[in-house]
């Protein structure tokens, strides 16, 4: 360890000033838009449920690292931001009807199971905020049924999306969809302007490709009209409610949890786009999250059979010789 | 010999511990644990099949022909298999119904072919009962400790007395069920990793105590 003359590593060796703190920190940003209209929407309650995840999912991170005895310099120094994406991401994933403490369990279960056991940041099988989220709709299931309508006398109602998927146009016009007036939701997937915003923020500084979310809702509204028998109504209503373009823009483009080629991630966000909407039509509720999960299950097995051909290779004669007969 | 018998009743209920460490009967494991009175049910009906099978097992051990020998001991297991539902049925009808269908399962339950076979079609009787006994008690241990544990967070209770108003209901469900023994696995298999370690660092000369070896 004295003589540190070289620094060796693998390649790449490409030098880039982004690092993994500064994309975690543009997720923050891009969130700021949506964690502000849900607070707004929904007051102060979604302000605490917020608080509470994000200080949750920071100190369990911390807190694990001091029983895998890290030094408490090197974790402050390490720290990337990943975990707070997690905490508001559950945040804005839950309703505002939650008890207090269902925003700390989910988080500390995301980060301390989903995430750290696993290795920590970038190591993780599935997405710690989906499975977060999950664990919290199954542990709750008294709160999921009502939803809270933010208009002036907050109410409680099955979701847009619910009555929608029973067969029932929505009451609702489109616009008010798009902005998440009166529409009864989670925090943070009411207000569709405002994902639409984050989601441009991040393709416009390049942590996502934003083809890959717009394709995702689009096979997922296309497959909705299929599936109610062509009725091109039922396309914009699809995409515009529930948590579908919330999960497309933030929570699958997660990169740990995505394949590694363009062939792969097309047939991802197809595969889960198909889900989606087929989930949708067979439960009769919200199942985006659960589309992502088992979505983020079978990555590894995408990655494993869609290789990307190495430069100047070409298959042999024999091998093409087999593939054909 | 006393020492056998020690080895063999340590290394059925602990070392090799059929559902955490072997992960053998994983059916009821998963589907019985929502409640700690469950595993214990469970696990005596399986303890009483258990030492009745060996203790058969090992007494045809030498009359059963190799080539047979499997048809003969699941024919063995399910007579005691059926003794056992009969008595429940008759005298404690509410847990039959508790039971269910993973009472007659008992039958194609994997550690009690597993220690038929490579136990007691090669053992005396004794060493094969008291195998059975500590195998099953093994079992019961797992299956209490898991139902305690989803039944203290899925419905707040432990056999059946109130500890808390607080439940989380995934424990209930089934995914709560895979989650939950995953996490026992994991656990134990901490335990006994730090267990072997610890054995390792006695047995080796005490001048390389250093874990990462950075001794001259």
């Amino acid at each position: 360890m004295e003589d540190k003359i070289y620094a060796y590593s693998t390649s790449p060796h490409v030098k880039t000033p982004r690092t993994t703190k500064k994309i975690m920190l543009l997720v923050c940003l891009s969130l700021l838009p949506t964690t502000i209209t849900g607070i707004a929407f929904f007051g102060l309650k979604a302000l605490l449920i917020l608080l509470l995840s994000c200080a949750s999912a920071v100190l369990s991170e911390m807190i694990f690292n001091l029983i895998a005895k890290k030094d408490i310099t090197l974790i402050l120094k390490e720290f990337d931001f990943s975990s707070l994406v997690t905490g508001i991401l559950l945040g804005l994933a839950l309703g505002v009807n939650y008890p207090w403490y269902a925003p700390v369990i989910g988080s500390a279960f995301a980060i301390i199971v989903v995430k750290m056991l696993f290795g920590g940041t970038g190591k993780n099988l599935v997405n710690p905020a989906v499975t977060g989220r999950i664990f919290i709709f199954m542990s709750f299931q008294a709160a999921v049924t009502a939803w809270i309508i933010p208009n002036g006398d907050l109410t409680t109602s099955a979701t847009m999306l619910e009555d929608f998927l029973g067969g029932n146009l929505p009451t609702l016009s489109n616009v008010d969809l798009l902005l998440g007036r009166n529409v009864a939701g989670c925090i943070g997937e009411t207000c569709k302007v405002a994902l639409i915003a984050g989601g441009l923020f991040l393709a416009a500084t390049g942590v996502i490709n934003i083809c890959y979310p717009a394709l995702y809702i689009g096979v997922a509204g296309l497959f909705s009209v299929v599936l109610y028998g062509f009725d091109f109504a039922y396309f914009l209503p699809s995409i515009l409610s529930g948590g579908l373009m919330f999960g497309a823009i933030f929570m699958v483009t997660d990169y740990t949890t995505t394949p590694n080629t363009a062939t792969g991630n097309v047939i991802y966000f197809v595969f889960l786009g198909l889900l989606t909407a087929g989930l949708r039509k067979a439960t009769g509720m919200e199942s985006v999250s659960f589309a992502i999960l088992l979505g983020n299950l079978i990555v590894p097995l995408i990655d494993k059979f869609v290789i990307n051909r190495p430069f100047g290779h070409s298959r042999t004669r024999k091998e093409k010789a087999a593939k054909n007969a | 010999m006393k020492n056998d018998y020690k080895k063999i009743a340590f290394d059925g209920a602990i070392k090799n511990n059929p559902t955490l460490k072997l992960v053998l009967g994983t059916c009821p494991t998963l589907a019985l644990t929502t409640a700690a009175m469950n595993g214990i049910y469970m696990g005596l009906a399986v303890t009483f099949v258990l030492i009745c099978s060996n203790v058969l097992v090992s007494l045809l051990r030498k009359a059963i022909p190799k080539e047979v020998r499997i048809p003969a001991f699941v024919l063995i297991i399910a007579t005691f298999v059926t003794i056992v539902r009969l008595i429940l049925d008759y005298f404690l009808p509410d847990l039959n119904d508790i039971m269910g269908l993973y009472l007659p399962l008992i039958v194609v339950n994997c550690i009690i072919l597993a220690r038929a076979e490579s136990f007691a079609s090669k053992n005396g009787i004794l060493p094969s009962a008291l195998d059975g006994l500590a195998n099953g008690v093994g079992f019961m241990i797992a299956l209490t400790l898991m139902g305690a544990f989803r039944e203290v967070l899925g419905r707040g209770e432990i056999f059946g007395f109130k500890v808390w108003n607080f439940t989380l209901d995934f424990f209930g469900t089934s995914a709560g069920a895979f989650f939950t023994y995953a996490l026992f696995i994991a656990l134990f298999s901490l335990i006994y990793g730090a267990i072997a370690d610890r054995k390792k660092d006695k047995a080796f000369s005490p001048v390389l105590k250093e874990p990462n070896g950075e001794a001259e």
